[in-house]
């Protein structure tokens, strides 16, 4: 297992190594730069432009600036925002606590919302609830996240006259403003993965009550609710386990539309602003921080899973 | 008026709101900033203010952005002010003269103004900032604006002279607050000092930087050494930056924010049944206009611009983009067409004329039809509707208009490149016509011609009317200049949309100024309960 | 599609058709499923159809109505029809979404065949180059390449392309590996059979369900991502109508007229949950053929 878990490091920082360098040759490849920006249509001679293509490094041919970030990033530096002037590992990690946050906080929804639902519908597979519940996963996987926050936007208005507030506070600063703020965003996102859930977990029932011992247990006139907690409840709690990992992953990945439609300094709405600003080094440390993430929860994802499974355990 | 009526408003527990306010005694007689004199102003109290813009960074020396611009007139102030009316009055400066021949301009200097962090101004300072702002070696956008600047020399502390390589009638209105502004002397040297800027500021206005949180807030707090007294009456001002449109309409509504600019003037609309809000229009500096790129194949024969210049109904588009919320304007924005600007009515190519432009265009040699690409930017509002407008009125004269959305990055670079196509624009400039048309028409390499005119006769006006400080002879030149810059079509202005101020009844005194920067917020303050 | 159909609807015509009404009558998600992608089939191809309206028209003087019997879902800030422009605006979603999933099902289909049948170096680089692309946020990897090729059709149906190509690679991979474990292609190659020729007949045959699967499974999820960027402003040029920019252009009216963003969106909804009962459907015959 050992050996395993060295080769799957060593892969996912080869993956990491050449994320960062696809990363860093399409940011460059993205017409206009922070000089532009910067200049707008103000002109500048020549001179101008050239003092501030000097200042950020990108008067430097591409691979030696990738050499130098890389080297400064081995080093546990990601250097320093091109607009905001602040190290990029603190702006960074800002964002990620803010994303972090309504990650985990969609988390508990959707599992409080989806296990719930997907027992219900496993256990009755084939009659009527189980098709009604059915009927609104597919719902919930067909609708875009954005437009159901669009929706809930709306109808929160229309119908209690509640807005969510605008200026984010931090759940250290204003627990429950920051609790109102990302009602919205949490509701939205949960939705889709509560009903990913819910299909994950039904699955996961009518296949537990397929197994022999547990047509067995019934089969000996066992008590329903013991077969239930007994059998199939610890059945599923493994693959369920890991779910939640591939869950987490899916929302930081997409809070992108989200964030930036509820106004969430996070992560995401961080990198789409960075990468219109054309802040390389945020976009370039923001991004890195995305793919470590999702690099290390998957590596962790498949060590829980040998973990737990005693199958796997050899 | 000797009343002082103490106002404390204890309670709330609202942190920071401890001195409540007081009402400033006599204050009539006090003149102040930008605005009217704040006449029974109330000092204290929180504003919020909410914005859809938000600025990359907040350093007045590098970044060019508008958004930039509009929050920092209140931390950093230049020389002279770009007074609304136009012209530029004192505010760094107590006074100025002007030599003879034109050359050399005298400062004399305000003996109060004091740094934020308490340090006092001195010529020094004013001698270091303009140096390091024309020097093209130190990368500011407004470097090509103080060309003229020969050399600049400190007569005495609060006297400051500066030499000119030929006359220029527009220096002092670039001696004003875009770019630049006065700092410590020696502030760059440290290399981080840039960078600091988003977390302090370091200029002389009335309000200093309290917390920048890109993606989310910016707040200012009252600068307590503030020269002037009557002026800076707010304790705190605090920009939201808000994700769009919509959100800003239920913000204002909802009163969680107390004040903003609309982004879309027409949404005025949807707010005028609350009786909780203010809403005004204020004249603007700024231009919505359609720039054609002489280099860009199709649009290369005069006629063809000249149809194209026929065929737009301003009218119509402006009603499209903005709704009633603007003015159609000839060659100049609307808040400068009284100063500076042609009459309308003698200025040639101005459409709605269909039968001519279809003359043209069959000169032209495209009466089977042309196709065109418009270039619009992605993020600004108005220009989708009027986009398709504007296809709808080419389609009469046998002009296919494909419409092309581009990231404002992608944007700006090709009209850096001098590779803009045709394309929307949408800018404004400090009230002078040597700042509006100069760097934007006159031909390479004194101008950046982006749009690759290259005018011989267009550049000789610009350049004359840049050393002719005699205001009527210089207003004939510029009339001149509009008449060639309708004629050639480079670029068609098409309308000024107002700014449109919506606020909550509680905020007084706030005048929005034409450049759309917040200069208002120096004189406005807050009724307290 | 015909290649997924099951064995039990082999045999006679009369008896094809008779299985196949039986079939039906057994699986009433497959009917729904075939009526509303068929909805969507006819009105992506003969919008003309369904509404007289032109999509494009531009009347500003009519801007922003709300639902009535002239305009069925209003109209919006230039006074076009917001019904037409969502009907005329299916073909466009539709043929993004679709042709941008079929060029990574074939490309990313052919380089996981390749890759795992013959496995070795090819098989590693080809890994690796998936790994790193799944390794970002579909949406931010969009953004960025629309941000390097720009805005249009062609350029979103390429970025559509590239994020989905990893995950048709790693199911064709997945399933040549399988394949050119089994014993008929150790029978096929000892008879002299070239191998160019067991990978086309036999493997690609066996894993050809297993992409149409995928290319069902992935359809809602690149919808919701084209309307995602069409929402940030990166999709297709106006005045081309698209469910997604449609979005984009209500956003400043989310309150005042929010006909103008529940339509669209409610099109995006039915469309991919047909496709997704479809997959389901298909899945099943699958799984029991």
């Amino acid at each position: 297992m050992g050996g395993h878990l060295l080769r799957r490091l060593l892969a996912a920082f080869v993956t990491a190594l050449l994320s960062s360098l696809a990363v860093f040759l399409l940011v460059r490849a993205v017409p206009g730069d922070i000089v532009a920006q910067m200049l707008g249509q103000a002109g500048g001679d020549p001179a101008t432009e050239q003092a501030l293509r000097g200042f950020f490094g990108l008067d430097r041919p591409v691979w030696q600036q990738y050499l130098a970030w890389l080297g400064q990033v081995l080093q546990g530096d990601l250097g320093t925002s091109w607009t905001q002037g602040l190290p990029v590992a603190g702006i960074v990690g800002q964002a990620f606590a803010v994303t972090l946050e309504l990650g985990l906080l969609t988390l508990i929804v959707a599992t409080a919302i989806g296990v719930p639902m997907g027992l219900v519908a496993g256990i009755h597979e084939g009659r009527l609830l189980d098709n009604v519940i059915q009927g609104i996963n597919i719902l919930g996987l067909a609708a875009p996240v954005f437009w159901i926050g669009l929706m809930l936007l709306i109808g929160a208005s229309a119908l209690i006259g509640w807005s969510p507030p605008f200026m984010y506070s931090s759940p250290g600063q204003d627990l429950w403003q920051n609790l109102q703020i990302l009602l919205l965003p949490i509701l939205s996102l949960g939705l889709l993965q509560a009903v990913a859930y819910s299909q994950f977990v039904r699955q996961s029932v009518v296949s537990a009550l397929q197994q022999d011992y547990v047509r067995t247990a019934i089969a000996k006139g066992l008590p329903q609710r013991k077969v239930f907690f007994k059998h199939i409840l610890r059945n599923i709690l493994i693959p369920l386990v890991t779910f939640m990992g591939l869950i987490l992953v899916q929302i930081l990945g997409g809070v992108v539309v989200i964030e930036s439609l509820f106004a969430l300094p996070g992560l995401g709405r961080l990198l789409l602003t960075s990468i219109q600003n054309r802040d390389l080094p945020v976009v370039q440390g923001g991004l890195l921080l995305v793919v470590g993430v999702a690099l290390s929860l998957n590596i962790l994802i498949d060590m829980l899973y040998q973990y737990l499974d005693p199958r796997m355990r050899r | 008026m000797t009343r002082k009526i103490d106002r404390r408003t204890f309670g709330k527990g609202t942190a920071g709101l401890l001195l409540g306010g007081t009402f400033l005694g006599g204050a009539r007689s006090v003149r102040a900033q930008y605005a009217a004199p704040a006449e029974g102003g109330m000092r204290g109290g929180k504003l919020t203010v909410g914005s859809i813009v938000e600025p990359p960074a907040l350093d007045p020396f590098h970044q060019g952005a508008d958004a930039r611009i509009q929050v920092t007139v209140l931390m950093y102030q230049g020389l002279m002010f770009e007074d609304a009316s136009g012209t530029a009055k004192p505010l760094l400066a107590e006074s100025h003269e002007l030599s003879e021949d034109g050359l050399t301009y005298t400062f004399r200097l305000r003996r109060n103004a004091v740094f934020h962090g308490g340090r006092p101004m001195t010529a020094a300072d004013v001698k270091y900032s303009y140096d390091y702002v024309r020097n093209p070696e130190n990368g500011s956008p407004g470097a090509g604006d103080y060309a003229t600047i020969e050399e600049i020399t400190v007569l005495d502390d609060h006297t400051v002279q500066m030499r000119l390589s030929e006359p220029n009638a527009a220096l002092l209105m670039t001696l004003t607050n875009k770019y630049g502004g006065v700092v410590p002397e020696g502030y760059f040297d440290d290399q981080a000092a840039r960078a600091r800027m988003n977390q302090q500021s370091v200029g002389t206005g009335p309000y200093m930087l309290a917390q920048f949180q890109p993606n989310s807030f910016l707040t200012l707090k009252r600068n307590p050494d503030y020269w002037n007294e009557s002026s800076g009456l707010l304790d705190e001002i605090t920009f939201v930056y808000l994700p769009n449109a919509a959100s800003m309409l239920v913000a204002l509504r909802s009163g969680r924010v107390d004040m903003a600019v609309l982004s879309r003037p027409q949404d005025a609309a949807q707010l005028e049944d609350a009786a909780n809000l203010e809403i005004r229009r204020f004249p603007s500096f700024n231009q919505k206009s359609i720039d054609l790129d002489l280099a860009y194949e199709p649009l290369a024969p005069l006629e063809v611009r000249q149809a194209i210049a026929l065929a737009v109904d301003k009218t119509k588009l402006m009603q499209a983009a903005i709704g009633g919320f603007g003015t159609v304007i000839g060659t100049m924005p609307a808040g400068m067409q009284e100063g500076w600007g042609a009459p309308v009515d003698e200025l040639p190519n101005q459409g709605p004329d269909l039968a001519r432009a279809k003359e043209l265009m069959a000169k032209a040699g495209h009466g089977g039809g042309l196709e065109l690409t418009l270039t619009t930017i992605i993020g600004y509002d108005w220009m989708d509707p009027a986009a398709v407008t504007l296809a709808e009125q080419l389609k009469p004269i046998g002009i296919d208009l494909q419409i092309n959305k581009v990231d404002l990055g992608v944007w700006i670079n090709n009209f850096r490149s001098r590779k803009m196509g045709f394309t929307f624009n949408d800018w404004g400039s400090q009230p002078d016509p040597s700042l509006l048309f100069y760097r934007h028409f006159h031909k390479q390499p004194e101008g950046a011609d982006f749009r690759n005119w290259n005018d011989g006769p267009g550049s000789e006006l610009l350049d004359k009317g840049r050393q002719e400080s005699d205001p009527a002879k210089r207003r004939a030149i510029y009339v001149d200049f509009q008449k060639r810059l309708a004629e050639q079509v480079p670029t068609i202005m098409m309308f000024s949309s107002d700014h449109v101020v919506v606020s909550s009844r509680k905020v007084k005194n706030y005048r929005h100024h034409p450049t759309g920067w917040y200069f208002g917020l120096a004189d406005a303050w807050v009724e307290q309960a | 599609m015909s290649a997924a159909l099951p064995a039990d609807l082999r045999g006679g015509r009369g008896e094809r058709t008779f299985g196949l009404l039986r079939e039906l009558r057994r699986r009433p998600e497959m009917v729904l499923a075939l009526v509303i992608v068929g909805f969507l089939l006819f009105t992506a191809l003969f919008p003309g159809a369904l509404t007289d309206l032109s999509p494009t028209d531009v009347d500003v003087a009519g801007a922003l109505q709300p639902p009535s019997a002239a305009h069925w879902f209003g109209t919006d800030d230039v006074g076009r029809d917001v019904f037409a422009r969502v009907i005329y605006g299916t073909r466009v979603t539709l043929s993004i979404v679709a042709g941008s999933l079929a060029i990574s099902a074939v490309l990313g289909g052919l380089a996981g065949l390749v890759a795992g049948y013959f496995g070795r170096w090819p098989d590693m680089v080809a890994a690796r180059g998936v790994d790193v692309i799944l390794s970002f946020p579909p949406i931010i990897l969009g953004v960025v390449i629309t941000g390097v090729l720009g805005t249009g059709i062609t350029n979103l149906v390429m970025a559509l392309a590239i994020v989905y190509l990893p995950l048709f690679f790693r199911i064709a991979r997945a399933g040549a590996i399988a394949e050119a474990g089994r014993t008929y292609v150790e029978a096929a190659r000892s008879l002299g059979v070239p191998e160019w020729q067991i990978l086309v007949r036999h493997v690609l045959r066996n894993v050809l369900p297993l992409i149409l699967v995928q290319y069902m499974i992935l359809f809602p999820l690149a919808l919701q991502i084209e309307a995602a960027l069409g929402f940030l402003g990166l999709g297709i040029q106006p005045p081309t109508p698209d469910w997604g920019a449609i979005l984009e252009q209500s956003k400043n009216y989310l309150l005042f007229a929010p006909w103008m963003s529940v339509f669209p969106g409610l099109f995006i909804v039915l469309a991919a949950s047909g496709v997704i009962l479809l997959g389901r459907s298909v899945q099943r015959i699958v799984d029991a053929a």
